[in-house]
């Protein structure tokens, strides 16, 4: 037979096969609805960072990217998921070799930082003459803007209530608590729930993240403290101490809170929730859809946090961001993707599914969000609601988890007063007030 | 013929070099590439961190950025969690090594003998050496779980226990709890190292020594001990090194908490690097864990280059 021949029939089995590969990998094609023509093979590539604390993510973005990339020609979104506790350090080495991702998903606690850095694209421009720009919560745009400029665009927004089991309530006969409620109800109802021989506990505590030092904070605002006044830290003021010592006795005094209260994070609280081993637990919205799979959409509801002596309380308003950066490659795309993942179906589909809540007031108002019984409590603190005070500074940023958690497990353990706790704080704040 | 030979030998250029010399410069020459290459991974990073720990280097001000010469060291001497830390490595380093130590040493002992099922014991006693070490901390930090982890629910079910223990988060109990996970993935490193060394000590010597009367500890102290001297202190001087920088398992299972009770000098510095963002302070932190390693390194080899002079 003809070497040459044969050696085209190589060469055609090649073809063959490498045909089959395309197709096979561009089967999902078929799956997704056509938007407009498939994107030219030119397609210039965005290359988008993604903090993933769960896989139900992962699935969604995917297919959001994959919406984005049918749906025009010219971009090509390429998302690499990182997991969140290691988010951070890959931004901070990619900022520093000046090779960052063209945009990224961070909550907007970073983004003083990352400023700070000289590190973020200025989208103030860009953003006023977007279309939905007024239809985004006014306190949405504070959270994302760092000195006068806008740095991000906000995906979802979140703000902290109490989870509390209906179930339970019934069960033990205890008083349901309504949206008005106070510490004083709090701690009743935590007393009433905690069953320690059947290792079940009113509170979920958290003592690790930095959440550890939010949750009380927030407390304090209800005791008519404050973080920061007249330029001056004043979070050690007596009603701030008052306020942490009533919430560490949750601990040390009424034990209504797990034996690993220091040292729950994000997951121990929603899990232990998840598994009836608390009745309450302070959070955002985002694990919602989890206790609904967990615990069951009927046998849980939410509360607004309690008003404490002060008349007062207060739920701090964080944003989870699509945020550019300045030596991105590819800033038209990045902004596309960005503004793309804001329009109606994009945001209505991510922070349905996971359970957050929209920046765009419009969409809030859609029946998902407005008629869902688990977010009544979330909904019902928009009053309240203010930025976290511990954005003001970037230097805090990293304080809160070096310095501020520690502190805080101390006061847990009872190793430290609330005021000794407090007066180092306000002492490590004071110095990094930069 | 030999006149040629010299008129032509005298046209020859005297090498430059000596023939040794040359040997020599050929020797180093082979060395060159081995060696710029250590230069560039090890020497330059360490010589950039001891320039960087000089500097005020706080990531997000960058205006800021100046030198300040032993600042940061000054700043490190006063830190209260520093010290902290630089004592719970300590208990941290040599709590994990001598406990592995012991208990691999007794496994590579067991392994030694001639039983059934001993190549699958081998193979088995590997297992927490293969395992990542971040997914050792996930598995340990839900055992250790005080509400539903599993070692409370069988000290409870057992009668040993009567109230669930906050193992993690007792910071009274929570250095020896990571420690404990620790020994348990650190014991197969020393029992496959000491194993290799017992399989090298000749039999005749045993024999020798039984044929003098020589019990079971006599011959272990007096044959076996001396014998695995260099392999057991090139082994623990390793293992002492990794355990020093080996930050994962804390991070992963305590953060370092609770109240630095689990703070490290390596999970410290990994925080104020990339918490806080001060790479200045974080380096000379780093600078400060290369010289008491490098003391301690130096010490050890020492002392023991001694015992064995001595022996």
């Amino acid at each position: 037979m003809n070497e040459r021949w044969l050696l085209s029939r190589r060469n055609f089995l090649r073809t063959l096969v490498g045909t089959g590969v395309i197709a096979a990998s561009d089967l999902n094609w078929w799956d997704a609805p056509l938007i407009s023509p498939r994107r030219a093979w030119g397609a210039e590539p965005v290359h988008f960072q993604f903090s993933v604390p769960e896989p139900t993510r992962i699935t969604l973005v995917t297919s959001l990217v994959e919406r984005f990339n049918q749906s025009q020609k010219d971009f090509a979104v390429e998302v690499e998921f990182v997991p969140q506790a290691q988010a951070r350090q890959k931004l901070i080495s990619a900022i520093s070799s000046g090779s960052p991702p063209d945009l990224c998903q961070i909550w907007d606690n970073w983004l003083g930082q990352f400023q700070g850095m000289g590190a973020l694209e200025d989208l103030t421009a860009r953003v006023k003459s977007w279309k939905h720009q007024p239809d985004v919560q006014p306190t949405a745009w504070q959270t994302v803007t760092v000195g006068n400029a806008i740095v991000s665009l906000p995906l979802s927004v979140t703000l902290d209530a109490i989870f509390y089991r209906t179930d339970r309530l019934k069960e033990y006969g205890l008083k349901e608590p309504t949206p008005d409620w106070t510490w004083d109800d709090f701690l009743a109802l935590a007393q009433g729930f905690t069953k320690a021989d059947k290792n079940q506990y009113g509170y979920g505590m958290r003592g690790a993240g930095t959440w550890a030092v939010l949750y009380p904070s927030e407390f304090a605002y209800a005791n008519g403290a404050e973080v920061l006044k007249d330029g001056k830290v004043v979070i050690n003021s007596k009603e701030g101490v008052d306020a942490l010592a009533w919430y560490m006795d949750l601990a040390l005094k009424h034990h209504v809170t797990p034996p690993s209260a220091a040292t729950d994070g994000f997951v121990e609280i929603v899990e232990t929730f998840g598994r009836g081993v608390t009745n309450m637990y302070q959070h955002n919205s985002g694990s919602v859809g989890q206790q609904k799979k967990n615990v069951g959409a009927d046998k849980f509801a939410t509360l607004p946090v309690p008003i404490g002596p002060a008349k007062k309380r207060a739920s701090f308003y964080f944003s989870e961001t699509l945020t550019g950066f300045k030596n991105a490659r590819n800033k038209e795309g990045a902004w596309q993707f960005m503004s793309f993942m804001l329009e109606d179906e994009p945001s209505l589909m991510y922070c349905k599914t996971l359970g957050l809540l929209p920046a765009r007031k419009s969409i809030l108002d859609q029946p998902d969000f407005k008629d869902d019984p688990a977010l009544a409590g979330f909904r019902n603190s928009f009053p309240f609601t203010i930025v976290s005070p511990y954005l003001a500074y970037a230097g805090w940023g990293g304080k809160l988890d070096s310095d501020g958690v520690p502190l805080m497990q101390q006061a847990i353990v009872g190793k430290i007063s609330p005021k000794e706790c407090l007066d180092k704080f306000a002492d490590i704040l004071t110095k990094n007030m930069s | 013929m030999s006149s040629v030979q010299v008129a032509l030998g005298s046209r020859r250029a005297r090498p430059l070099l000596s023939l040794r010399a040359r040997t020599l410069l050929t020797g180093y020459a082979y060395l060159v590439p081995a060696a710029l290459c250590l230069l560039a991974t090890v020497a330059v990073p360490i010589g950039k961190a001891i320039q960087m720990s000089l500097y005020a280097d706080v990531l997000f001000k960058p205006q800021d950025y100046r030198f300040i010469g032993l600042g940061n060291y000054i700043y490190l001497v006063e830190d209260p969690v520093f010290w902290l830390s630089l004592w719970n490595s300590f208990v941290w380093v040599f709590g994990s090594v001598v406990l592995q130590f012991v208990v691999g040493f007794a496994a590579a002992l067991l392994l030694h003998q001639a039983f059934a099922g001993r190549t699958l014991l081998r193979t088995l006693l590997l297992l927490p050496w293969v395992i990542p070490g971040v997914v050792v901390g996930l598995i340990w930090e839900w055992l250790y779980q005080p509400n539903y982890g599993v070692i409370n629910d069988l000290l409870i079910n057992a009668g040993l226990l009567h109230d669930r223990v906050a193992w993690l988060s007792n910071p009274d109990l929570a250095m020896a709890a990571v420690v404990f996970t620790n020994v348990w993935r650190g014991i197969p490193f020393f029992a496959i190292m000491l194993l290799a060394g017992l399989q090298a000590v000749p039999d005749e010597l045993y024999e020798a020594a039984r044929i003098d009367g020589a019990g079971v500890w006599a011959r272990f102290w007096h044959v076996t001990l001396p014998l695995m001297r260099p392999i057991i202190v090139v082994a623990t001087a390793t293992r002492i090194i990794w355990t020093f920088n080996y930050a994962d398992l804390i991070f992963v299972m305590t953060s370092g908490g609770p109240a630095n009770a689990t703070q490290i000098t390596s999970t410290y510095t990994l925080m104020q690097a990339y918490a806080n963002l001060d790479f200045g302070y974080a380096a000379a932190l780093s600078v400060v864990l290369l010289l008491v390693m490098l003391a301690f390194t130096a010490a050890y080899l020492r002392i023991t280059k001694g015992v064995e002079e001595a022996q």
